[in-house]
């Protein structure tokens, strides 16, 4: 049998609620090596990828926030508890300054759409007659042309944005250009008395902007702030 | 658990996409490609998920995540 790992924490002793988590197993307390984890028992090798399944990982993170700030592992983390007080303990401090740093803060998620027309801008403009033989560099020029100018375009609404909420951002992850579709991708810490003034400035932002096309949520446990290393590997089954 | 969006957004086709279902892409883009990673192999298999993202062309990191998975499915299925 092994554990499900939701989140890490510290200074909570007991849970308020009953919660059901990956696969409807109840979840519980786990106090290791000085830090709180809710976990719960997990019989099987792969966890399922579904929409419950996922919600409820979310849930469970989530049902601490009001409390305190946890830091979440990883949809699918599957340990036996030897490791985990192994990781904890060899992580010590690591884990503690991940926890310092997102203390008292929640993360907010900034995505930013490329629009349709941005897209395909810099395809057509430079759309010229050409001949047979030229056409396969020319392609292949307007597509690295487009790509910079995208790039250039992406670093730029970046920073526009930061400066707009610079002063109640603790912390930020930007990615830009992350997918296709995707200008940019930026998660904030922000402190919790501060959310609000975010999200106002982040609205004024917004409407400076109406051409731009934003997904914005949260507040979010700090999944972007949570990583301490990259040592992992994953695989996909498929069911 | 409350909504966490504050905005919904439409697509490319021009529709609305409905909040649930931005609610669960964001929920995938943050507990599948964010968070603590104690070495070692995480498996996952995906049953649900693909006939959302299939359904919605659009914009999250983690639907390029799941279209690799569908990829790889049908390779395989080859």
């Amino acid at each position: 049998m092994k554990l499900y790992a939701y989140c890490l924490t510290e200074g909570i002793d007991e849970l308020t609620d009953d919660l059901a988590g990956v696969a409807g197993a109840t979840v519980r307390l786990l106090k290791l090596e000085g830090f709180s984890l809710l976990v719960s028992d997990f019989a099987d090798e792969i966890v399922p990828l579904t929409r419950d399944n996922a919600l409820n990982h979310a849930a469970v993170v989530r049902s601490l926030l009001d409390r305190t700030t946890p830091l979440p592992f990883r949809f699918a983390t599957l340990v036996t508890e030897s490791e985990l007080r192994s990781y904890l303990a060899t992580r010590r401090d690591a884990l503690q300054a991940k926890l310092e740093l997102v203390r008292g803060c929640v993360e907010m998620s900034v995505k930013i759409i490329w629009d349709r027309e941005w897209t395909e801008k810099p395809v057509r403009a430079a759309i010229v007659e050409e001949k047979p033989g030229t056409a396969f560099l020319s392609e292949k020029r307007r597509e690295i042309l487009g790509s910079e100018t995208r790039a250039a375009e992406a670093k730029k609404i970046a920073s526009w944005l930061e400066d707009r909420v610079r002063e109640t951002v603790r912390e930020a992850r930007i990615n830009t250009n992350p997918t296709d579709k995707l200008m940019l991708a930026v998660a904030h810490l922000v402190e919790r008395g501060s959310v609000g003034e975010y999200q106002a400035r982040l609205k004024a932002a917004r409407s400076e902007r109406p051409e731009l096309h934003f997904l914005v949520s949260g507040p979010w446990a700090p999944y972007s702030f949570a990583n301490i290393d990259l040592e992992y590997t994953s695989r996909f089954g498929v069911s | 658990m409350s909504s966490p969006f504050d905005q919904i957004i439409i697509n490319e086709t021009g529709e609305q996409i409905e909040e649930t279902d931005l609610s669960l892409l964001e929920t995938l883009d943050h507990v599948l490609n964010r968070g603590l990673v104690i070495a070692g192999e995480i498996t996952i298999s995906v049953a649900d998920i693909d006939l959302i993202f299939l359904g919605l062309n659009v914009l999250l990191s983690s639907v390029e995540t799941a279209n690799e998975v569908l990829r790889r499915r049908e390779a395989e299925t080859k």
